[in-house]
C-alpha cells in the first residue's frame, strides 16, 4: 500500500527581511552578545550610579582616610582625597559615554548630511566637498582640537562640537559612497517620478537604505569618541574638575601610580573593557549586516 | 574582592596578580610589620662611577644667566657661571666667589670687589673686572630684555639706562679701573648687596661669545663658562650633561665627574624615574604632594622652610572686590588652619602674611587669621547681610590638582561661611598669567619665590603699578613707606618701616595668603653634600656621590666635602637592595607630629 | 603615472597653505602671547621682544613674512626657546619621533602579519578566535592606559626597564610595546580580511589543484595580494605612528615631535607649533603619495587616475 505523501512543503518560514537576518546572524556570534550584554550592564551601572544602594557619595572627601588600597568598604579603594573610587568610576563612566553618545550624534548628523548632498548631487559639488574633506582628512586633527579647546572656553559644549567635528570625515565618505551606487536604483527612479524633490528623495528614500553601514559605523565611532575624550582628558584639555570622567580618573592615577597603582588600574580597565565590549559588538553588527563580508568556509 | 597577604614572588602570573589585585601588600612579610632598618622609597641600585642624576625640571626657556627667571633655568646657570660671590650651602651668607675680597664706604653707596688673580674662562680667555662690567651693562640694556633688570635698579644710573632715557654707558655706576677691581656706586645702600652678587642676574657672561654667536651663544660648543661646570651636552625637552670645568678656580673642589640634569616637568615621571632608581635626586617641586604623608617615613625624604608663600590675589578693581570691608570678610572667612591640617594633612603651614620667614630682625606684622563671625559682620556691613545681592566671583587657578583642591576648599568656606555664589576657573598657565596680567579675573591663586633673604623682595611686587602687582591696588602710604626704606640706612629702622608696609597690606587685603613653602625632595642616600636651606640653593661643586653606602647605615649627620682621597674603589658584592614594591602601612599613616619650628614638610611647586 | 604623482604634487601646496593660514590666525587669535611669566616683563623688554620677533607689525604683513618664510622651510628661532632654531628642534624631534614609530611600525608588522595569516588560514577555529580577540583588546585598550600598566609591572615593580626617558636600548622597550599595541591588531585584522579574500580566488584553487604544498601557496602566491589592505593602511598608520604619538610621548618623556606639539601651543610657542604643523602636514601626504605608487606596484589591477 502506498501512502500518498504530499509533497515536500516548501521551506517557507515567516518573511525573511534584511533586518530579521541580520538579528539572527548576530545572535549567533556568541562575543556580540555577550558584548552587548555588558554594555548594557555598564551603561546601567553608570547611569543608575547616584541611585544605587550602598553606594558611596563620589564626592565625599575623607581627608584623614586619604588614599587607600581596596578592601571591604570600598572596593576599588579610594583616591587621595578619600573618595570612594568605585563611585567615581561609575559617575565617570556616565560622563564619558555621554560625551561618546552626543559626539557621534553630532558626526552622524554633519557626516550623513555632507555625504548624502556629495553623492547625490554628484558633479562639481561633490568633486569640492569630497576635496574638503580630503584636505580635512590630511590636517593633524587632533591638533586642531587641542588648539579649539586651548582657544576656546573648555565647555562641555565645546568639547562636543570639537571631538563629533573629527569623526564626521569618514561618515560622510561611507555615506556617499553608499547613496552613489543607491542613487541608480530603480527606487529612487519611482520617487522622482512620484514627484519627490531632491532633499526628500535624498533623505527620505536614500538615507534610510545606508543605515546598515553607518549603523556599523557609528557603533565604531562612540568608542572613537570616548576614547578621544579620554585622551584629552588625559592631556588635561577634556572634561575639567570637579567633573571627572574616566580619562580623567586614568590621568589622576597614572600621576601617583608609584605609590597607589589602583587608582589608575580600576578606571583603566573599565575603559578598556568598554571599548572591547563597543568594538566586538561593532564587529559584530558588521558581520551581521553586511552579507558580502561574510566569511564563506572554503 | 580578591584576597590578600600573598608572599612576594617574581613570577609572572604573581605579577599578573598583583596588578589585579593591587590591594595586597607584597614584599616583607604581613601588612603592618614595621620595615627592618630605615626605609627608602624604591631602587636601591647605587650608579657606577661619579655621577650625579637629578630632575632639573621644565625644560629652560634658557640659560642665559641675565634673562633667566625660573628655577631650573637659574640652576644651571649657577652651576655653568660664577658670580662675585657664592652662597654657602648651608647658611646662605655670601663667600667668597669669584671676588677675594671686597670693601665698602662708610655711606654704603660705594663697593669695591677686589677679583681673584689668575681667573680664566673656559676657553682659557682671562676673566677681569671689565667682564662683570660688560655684563652688568647688558642686563641693564633695553634691547636685551632682561626680565630681572630691577635687581641693578639700585646702581647710579642705571634705571635711567634700563628705561633708555640715556644710552650712554658711563653714566651708570660701573667702573673697572684695573683687571682686578670693580667698583660699583650706588644710588641709594643695598645692606643685601652680597647676596644679590651671587643672583643669576648679576652673573658675567663671556663677551666674545655673546657677541659672536647673539642669541645662540648657550649652545654646546659656543658657551664659555666660569663656573664650576662646562656645558657638554644638550637635547631639547631631554637632559643637560655637565662635565668639570677644568679652569675653574676651585677645581679640586669638584667631586663629580658628570652631572645630568633631566628635563622633566610632570610629576608622575620625575616620581616614577626616581622609584626605579634612574636619578638619585628629585629636586624641590618634584614630589606629588599626596606621596608626601606615605614618604614622611623615609630615609631620603628631606624638608625644610622655603622663601615663597601661596596667596590669592583680589582684583580690586572689581565690584564687589573694591570694597574694603569684602575683602577682609573673605581674609577671615578663610580657615587655613584647615586647609593646612585636612587637605595638606599638615605638610605645609597655614600662613597669614605676605612675607614668608627667615628674615633676621625683620618685625611682622600680626597674621591674618580665621573669624568667621567677625567675617559675616563686615560683609553686613558692607551691603551683602548673609551674602544676599552679593555678585558670582570666580576663583581663577592653572591647571594642576593642587591649586584645584585648594581652590575647592576656600570655594566651599566661602559659599559655607559667607553665603556668596562662588565659581572655579581653571585655565592653563598661559592664560591665567594673561588673566592676571590683564586684571581679567575676580580671585586667582598666585605664589611669590624669593630672590633674595630680605622681605623687601615681597613687598615691591605690591607698590602700586608693579608689573608683578596684578591686583589693581595701589597706595601712595604704602609706597612712600617703601620709597623711605630703600632710603633708609639703618637696617633695623629699614625693617620696622618695611613691617609698617606690611601691616598697611595685609589690613587692606588685596591679597589672602594661605600657607608657607617647604621644599619637599627626594635624595637617594649616596648623593652628599646637598644641605636643606632656605632658598633650595644647592651649589654643585659641593656634591659628591659616597660610594662607600650601604644599605642599613644610618644616614650620618652630613659632614662637609672632605679633601679628594683618590678614587674609591666599589665596594664587593655591591647588589640592589629592592624596597618592597608595594608599600602599603595597615592603617592610615599617622598624623603629624607637631612641627618644631612653625613649619611642616610640604611641596613647593608655586 | 607621471600624471597621478604630478596631480598629487599639486594638491600639496594649497593643503599646505590652507593648514599655514589655519594655524597662524588660531594661534594669533588665542589669548597669551609667548611671553608671559609670573614675573612681569618690563615694557622696554616687551617691546623689544615684539620687535625681534616681528610682532609688532601689522597682522597681515606678519603673515605674508611667515608665508615667504615657511616656503623655504626657515622657521626662525622658538619663541619660547630663542637659542634654537624651529628648524633645529624639529629635525631632532623627527629623528627621535621616526626611530620610536619605526620600531614600533617594525613590531606591528612582524608581529601583525603572521598573526592575521594565521586566523586566515585557521578561520572560524579557536586560533581564529584567539587571535582575532587579542587583537581586538589591542585596538581597544588605550596607550595611555597600557603605558602606565606596564611601567606599573617592569619598571616599578621589577625594576627591569626605565619608566621614561630616551637613553639606550632598555628605554626604547616599554614606549615602543605600548605604541605598537594598536597596530598589531590593526594589522593582523587587515591580513586576515585580505588573506581571506585572496583564499577565495581562483587562482589559488589552481594553485592547490597543481598540488603545490600549501606553504608555498600562501607565501609566494596568496600573501602579495593578501597584504594589499595592510599596504594601503600603511600610510595613514605610518604617519600617525612616526609622527610619534602624542600620549606615548607624554607618557615616556620621550624628547619628540608629539611632545613639542603639546608643549608648543600650551606655550603658546607660535613659530614652533606652526613648524610642527606644517611639517606633519607634508610628511603625511608624501607618505601617502609613496603608499599609493606601492600599492599600484603590487596589485597590476589598479589603475592609478
Amino acid at each position: 500500500m502506498s501512502v500518498a505523501a504530499a509533497p515536500p512543503a516548501l521551506a517557507t518560514g515567516p518573511p525573511r527581511s534584511l533586518w530579521s537576518d541580520a538579528r539572527r546572524r548576530l545572535a549567533r556570534n556568541r562575543a556580540a552578545v555577550a558584548a552587548a550584554w555588558f554594555l548594557a550592564l555598564v551603561v546601567l551601572a553608570c547611569c543608575a550610579a547616584p541611585w544605587l544602594p550602598g553606594l558611596a557619595d563620589p564626592a565625599a572627601q575623607d581627608l584623614r582616610l586619604g588614599a587607600s588600597p581596596p578592601a571591604a568598604a570600598h572596593p576599588f579603594g579610594t583616591d587621595e582625597l578619600g573618595r570612594d573610587l568605585l563611585a567615581r568610576v561609575l559617575v565617570g563612566g556616565r560622563i564619558s559615554l555621554l560625551v561618546g553618545l552626543v559626539g557621534t550624534l553630532v558626526s552622524l548628523l554633519v557626516g550623513v548630511t555632507w555625504g548624502a548632498v556629495a553623492g547625490y548631487r554628484g558633479g562639481r559639488l561633490d568633486e569640492w566637498m569630497m576635496r574638503t574633506v580630503d584636505v580635512l582628512y590630511a590636517l593633524p586633527t587632533i591638533f586642531l582640537v587641542i588648539l579649539l579647546l586651548v582657544f576656546f572656553s573648555r565647555s562641555l559644549l565645546m568639547l562636543f562640537v570639537a571631538l563629533g567635528l573629527v569623526q564626521w570625515l569618514t561618515m560622510a565618505r561611507i555615506v556617499r559612497g553608499q547613496v552613489l551606487s543607491l542613487k541608480r536604483q530603480t527606487f529612487v527612479e519611482a520617487a522622482r517620478a512620484l514627484g519627490a524633490t531632491g532633499s526628500s528623495v535624498v533623505f527620505r528614500h536614500i538615507v534610510p537604505n545606508t543605515l546598515g553601514p553607518v549603523i556599523v559605523y557609528a557603533t565604531l565611532t562612540v568608542p572613537a569618541v570616548v576614547l578621544q575624550e579620554a585622551f584629552l582628558s588625559f592631556l588635561g584639555l577634556g572634561i575639567q574638575p570637579p567633573d571627572a570622567s574616566w580619562g580623567t580618573l586614568i590621568a589622576d592615577g597614572a600621576r601617583v601610580m608609584a605609590l597607589f597603582p589602583w587608582l589608575v588600574v580600576f578606571p583603566g580597565l573599565a575603559l578598556s573593557l568598554t571599548l572591547l565590549a563597543f568594538n566586538f559588538l561593532g564587529d559584530g553588527l558588521r558581520d551581521a549586516l553586511d552579507p558580502q563580508d561574510r566569511q564563506q568556509a572554503r | 574582592m580578591l584576597s590578600c597577604g600573598m608572599r612576594r614572588s617574581p613570577t609572572w602570573i604573581a605579577l599578573a596578580f598583583a596588578l589585579v589585585s593591587s590591594g595586597c601588600t607584597l614584599g616583607g612579610g604581613a601588612p603592618g610589620t614595621p620595615p627592618r632598618g630605615p626605609r627608602y622609597f624604591g631602587s636601591l641600585r647605587p650608579p657606577r662611577g661619579d655621577v650625579l642624576r637629578f630632575i632639573n625640571g621644565g625644560e629652560p626657556e634658557t640659560i642665559d644667566p641675565a634673562l633667566v627667571s625660573g628655577q631650573p633655568d637659574g640652576r644651571l646657570a649657577r652651576a655653568l657661571f660664577e658670580g662675585l660671590t657664592t652662597p654657602d650651602p648651608r647658611t646662605l651668607e655670601p663667600r667668597p666667589g669669584q671676588a677675594a675680597r671686597w670693601e665698602t664706604s662708610a655711606d654704603g653707596l660705594s663697593w669695591t670687589f677686589h677679583l681673584r688673580a689668575g681667573l680664566a674662562w673656559s676657553d682659557g680667555a682671562p676673566l677681569t673686572a671689565r667682564d662683570f662690567v660688560w655684563s652688568w651693562l647688558r642686563v641693564l640694556r633695553p634691547a636685551t630684555a632682561a626680565r630681572n633688570a630691577g635687581l641693578l635698579a639700585a646702581i647710579a644710573g642705571a634705571e635711567d639706562f634700563n628705561r633708555g632715557v640715556t644710552s650712554d654707558p658711563a653714566r651708570v655706576g660701573l667702573d673697572a679701573p684695573d683687571d682686578t677691581t670693580l667698583v660699583v656706586r650706588l644710588a641709594r645702600p643695598v645692606p643685601y648687596l652680597l647676596h644679590l652678587t651671587s643672583c643669576p642676574t648679576l652673573l658675567p657672561v663671556p663677551r666674545r661669545a655673546v657677541e659672536r654667536w647673539g642669541a645662540a651663544w648657550t649652545l654646546p660648543g659656543h658657551i664659555v663658562s666660569n663656573g664650576a661646570f662646562a656645558l657638554d651636552r644638550w637635547r631639547q625637552n631631554d637632559r643637560f650633561e655637565l662635565v668639570p670645568n677644568p679652569r675653574y678656580r676651585d677645581r679640586a673642589r669638584v667631586r663629580l665627574a658628570r652631572v645630568v640634569a633631566y628635563s622633566v616637568d610632570d610629576l608622575n615621571t620625575a616620581a616614577n624615574l626616581y622609584k626605579a632608581g634612574r636619578v638619585d635626586w628629585n629636586t624641590s617641586g618634584y614630589v606629588p604632594a599626596s606621596f608626601v604623608p606615605w614618604l614622611r617615613g623615609d630615609a631620603d625624604f628631606r624638608s625644610a622652610p622655603f622663601q615663597a608663600v601661596y596667596f590669592y590675589s583680589l582684583n580690586v578693581t572689581r565690584r564687589p572686590l573694591d570694597d574694603v570691608r569684602v575683602r577682609r570678610a573673605l581674609n577671615l572667612a578663610v580657615d587655613r588652619e584647615a586647609i593646612a591640617r585636612d587637605l595638606l594633612k599638615g605638610t605645609r603651614a597655614p600662613w597669614g602674611r605676605l612675607t614668608p620667614q627667615g628674615y633676621p630682625g625683620y618685625p611682622p606684622p600680626p597674621p591674618l587669621g580665621h573669624d568667621p563671625a567677625r567675617a559675616r559682620a563686615l560683609l553686613a556691613e558692607a551691603g551683602y547681610p548673609g551674602g544676599r545681592g552679593f555678585p558670582r566671583i570666580s576663583i581663577l587657578f592653572s591647571t594642576s590638582e593642587d591649586h584645584r583642591r585648594i581652590a575647592e576648599a576656600v570655594q566651599a568656606m566661602w559659599t559655607r561661611t559667607l553665603g556668596i555664589p562662588v565659581e572655579l576657573r581653571n585655565m592653563e598657565w598661559g592664560s591665567t598669567l594673561q588673566a592676571t596680567t590683564a586684571l581679567d579675573y575676580d580671585v586667582a591663586r598666585r605664589s611669590w619665590i624669593g630672590d633674595y633673604l630680605d622681605p623687601g623682595t615681597f613687598l615691591d611686587i605690591m607698590r602700586g603699578g608693579d608689573g608683578n602687582n596684578r591686583t589693581g591696588w595701589s597706595d601712595p602710604r604704602y609706597d612712600r613707606l617703601l620709597a623711605e626704606a630703600a632710603a633708609e640706612r639703618d637696617p633695623a629702622r629699614r625693617l620696622a618701616l618695611l613691617g609698617a608696609a606690611e601691616s598697611l597690606l595685609l589690613a587692606d587685603g588685596p591679597v589672602v595668603p594661605i600657607y608657607h613653602y617647604s621644599t619637599v625632595e627626594l635624595l637617594k642616600p649616596w648623593v652628599r653634600g646637598v644641605w636643606s636651606n632656605a632658598l633650595d640653593l644647592h651649589p654643585l661643586e659641593d656634591v659628591w656621590i659616597d660610594h662607600s653606602w650601604r644599605p642599613g647605615a644610618r644616614l650620618a649627620a652630613e659632614r662637609g666635602p672632605g679633601p679628594v682621597a683618590g678614587r674609591v674603589a666599589p665596594p664587593p658584592g655591591r647588589r640592589a637592595v629592592r624596597a618592597p614594591w608595594l608599600r602599603m602601612p595597615a592603617a592610615a599613616p599617622a598624623p603629624a607630629p607637631a612641627p618644631v619650628t612653625a613649619f611642616a614638610p610640604g611641596e613647593d611647586r608655586p | 603615472m607621471t600624471r597621478f604623482v604630478l596631480r598629487r604634487l599639486l594638491l600639496f601646496v594649497p593643503t599646505l597653505w590652507v593648514i599655514a593660514t589655519l594655524t597662524f590666525f588660531l594661534l594669533r587669535l588665542a589669548p597669551g602671547g609667548p611671553f608671559n611669566a609670573e614675573r612681569d616683563i618690563p615694557a622696554t623688554a616687551r617691546a623689544a621682544l615684539a620687535r625681534q620677533y616681528g610682532l609688532d607689525r601689522p597682522l597681515a604683513e606678519q603673515y605674508l613674512t611667515f608665508l615667504a618664510h615657511a616656503a623655504r622651510l626657515d622657521f626662525g628661532p622658538s619663541y619660547k626657546f630663542p637659542a634654537r632654531q624651529v628648524r633645529t628642534i624639529l629635525l631632532e624631534g623627527f629623528r627621535v619621533s621616526a626611530e620610536l614609530g619605526g620600531w614600533a611600525l617594525l613590531v606591528a608588522l612582524l608581529a601583525g602579519i603572521p598573526l592575521g595569516v594565521i586566523a586566515a588560514l585557521r578561520q572560524n577555529t579557536a586560533a581564529d578566535a584567539a587571535v582575532m580577540g587579542v587583537a581586538l583588546a589591542g585596538v581597544s585598550i588605550p596607550n595611555f592606559v597600557l603605558g602606565p600598566l606596564l611601567v606599573l609591572a617592569f619598571s616599578l615593580g621589577l625594576y627591569w626597564l626605565p619608566p621614561a626617558l630616551w637613553e639606550g636600548p632598555s628605554s626604547r622597550v616599554l614606549p615602543v610595546l605600548t605604541l605598537a599595541a594598536a597596530y598589531v591588531a590593526y594589522v593582523a585584522r587587515l591580513t586576515r580580511a585580505g588573506m581571506l579574500e585572496v583564499l577565495r580566488q581562483d587562482f589559488i584553487r589552481t594553485a592547490r589543484a597543481k598540488g603545490l604544498p600549501e606553504r608555498a601557496v600562501v607565501l609566494r602566491h596568496a600573501l602579495r595580494l593578501g597584504l594589499l589592505p595592510v599596504v594601503s593602511y600603511l600610510g595613514p598608520a605610518a604617519a600617525a605612528i612616526i609622527m610619534g604619538s602624542l600620549v606615548v610621548e607624554q607618557v615616556f618623556a620621550v624628547p619628540g615631535l608629539g611632545r613639542y606639539l603639546v608643549n608648543g601651543a600650551f606655550n603658546r610657542d607660535y613659530t614652533l607649533v606652526m613648524g610642527v604643523v606644517l611639517f606633519y602636514a607634508a610628511f603625511l601626504m608624501a607618505f601617502n603619495l609613496i603608499v599609493d605608487l606601492a600599492y599600484a606596484w603590487l596589485d597590476p589591477r589598479v589603475e592609478l587616475d
